[in-house]
């Protein structure tokens, strides 16, 4: 059961998304905020960081593909983004400390990163004509706000499931 | 420490990358149809998400119910007052639907631009980075949902259909920025004044209608609806209210902000309008169609300007 509790929970957190998602935007005195569920990349960073960069890489793959073909129709944004995401999350990790803590608040920063680089995207290719200051404003903050919440409740969470998970895997290869 | 960029990784990283910006602009290009595996994809996706937005929507009905019922004393009384006109205005209605149906006959008109055929569709899923203003809805190509169709709620129109798969279809949104997306429509007045739904803006949170001829003379408070003109929408359904006019950029026509009259904040339950008469029934797939539509919307843009 343990075994497919990490595939399991990504496939609950990718379909979860979209249903947050239809809470937004929400408005607050006339001005409307987006609220943007990051959920699954938040486990990926985890899944990474505790576990195995390579599972998190290929699962960033995967469901990166998925969200490509279901939502945006355009293929590769973010089957590219989710797996660099989840190796720049190794990589400064390795540097630093493996701590819940601080793995939580480097992901924020790296949901911060790809807000800003599908703001920067978009903008690129006309889709959006929102200057940074509102972007910041009506974006990036609630979204920052909303998904840190979601990580302070459910990272230990994580941080717990995938220990279990890697526990097992080496009593397996012992 | 291994470093972390070692050679073979370097160039598997740099081939991954390409074949992913190549894929990029493969699919960015504006296309007809979504290719196989992609269908398959989405309609596996669509399947799996149904399981996940059914109860979540049973559970804001829910909530929704118990707010209505926090309102029902208030709501009755006001209702309770309009009942009486209502009445009449429906007895009007019916006689005047009559006489329309007598004087059809009489002309041999038998087709009508208003007519369509409502397909109750549920929502499965918003776009949830909101970059696009797109949702993903139950219904598609089986259930008789063909591209460019218009989609409403019972509060008036918020989008058409960009891509459908056999079991799902993808609505685009009237409050998107993408500058190729058109909706041809009229204010309703004793002359009719018809334009271009063309853009949104995202402070005002109003849609901007273009190309009014600046001879017709429209105010705020008017009703803005489709023209139907546009080959694939049905006529006559609501899309918004004049909230200010102002002039476009050349001085040669006038452009109005439209408050639209759906709400497209949290979309759930949505009719797609499938016209029952259609302006050309060729053998060529709808190309025809679409064709009348472009020129249509020209002619349209032309005699504004």
């Amino acid at each position: 059961m343990i075994r497919l509790a990490i595939p399991l929970i990504a496939v609950v957190l990718f379909f979860l998304e979209p249903v947050f998602g239809l809470f937004s935007p929400i408005e607050i005195g006339g001005e409307y905020y987006y609220l943007v569920p990051r959920f699954l990349i938040m486990f990926l960073i985890f899944v990474g960081v505790y576990y195995s960069r390579q599972r998190a890489v290929v699962y960033g793959i995967v469901f990166g593909l998925l969200y490509d073909m279901f939502h945006i129709d355009i293929i590769g944004l973010y089957a590219f983004l989710y797996p660099v995401l989840c190796l720049l999350a190794c990589w400064i990790v390795k540097h630093i400390h493996q701590h819940v803590a601080v793995v939580t608040v480097i992901s924020l920063l790296l949901v911060a990163l790809l807000e800003t680089a599908l703001y920067s995207f978009f903008t690129l290719i006309g889709f959006v004509s929102i200057g940074f200051d509102e972007f910041l404003k009506t974006r990036l903050l609630p979204t920052m706000i909303a998904n840190a919440v979601f990580l302070v409740m459910f990272g230990w969470v994580f941080k717990m499931l995938i220990d279990r998970r890697s526990i097992l895997n080496k009593e397996g290869i012992s | 420490m291994p470093q972390f960029f070692t050679n073979k990784r370097l160039i598997l990283l740099l081939v991954g990358v390409i074949v992913l910006v190549a894929l990029i602009f493969f699919t960015l290009k504006d296309r007809e149809n979504a290719s196989v595996p992609e269908q398959i994809v989405k309609d596996a996706v669509g399947f799996g998400q149904s399981v996940f937005s059914k109860p979540a929507q049973y559970i804001t009905d829910l909530i929704d119910d118990v707010d209505l019922l926090l309102n029902t004393y208030e709501e009755n009384k006001r209702l309770k007052s309009r009942l009486a006109e209502y009445a009449s205005v429906q007895a009007e209605l019916s006689d005047v639907r009559l006489e329309n149906d007598r004087l059809r006959k009489a002309l041999g008109k038998e087709e009508d631009l208003r007519d369509y055929e409502p397909v109750q569709a549920t929502v499965l899923a918003r776009n949830p980075d909101q970059w696009e203003e797109k949702v993903v809805i139950d219904r598609g190509e089986v259930h008789g949902v063909k591209k460019n169709m218009a989609v409403m709620t019972a509060e008036g129109l918020i989008g058409k259909v960009i891509l459908t798969t056999p079991f799902t279809s993808t609505v685009q949104l009237l409050a998107t920025q993408d500058p190729t997306y058109r909706v041809s429509a009229l204010v309703t007045g004793k002359p009719e004044a018809f334009g271009l739904i063309e853009g949104y803006d995202t402070e005002r949170h109003e849609l901007i209608m273009k190309r009014i001829d600046s001879t017709f003379d429209i105010k705020p408070g008017q009703k803005v609806i489709s023209s139907g003109l546009g080959g694939i929408f049905p006529k006559g359904l609501l899309i918004g209210e004049i909230t200010e006019v102002t002039t476009e950029d050349y001085g040669l026509t006038k452009q109005a902000y439209i408050k639209p009259a759906a709400d497209f904040s949290m979309l759930e339950h949505v009719i797609i309008a499938k016209r029952t008469s259609m302006a050309v029934d060729g053998s060529d797939a709808g190309n025809t169609g679409e064709a009348m539509d472009e020129a249509a919307d020209e002619a349209e843009g032309g005699s504004g300007s």
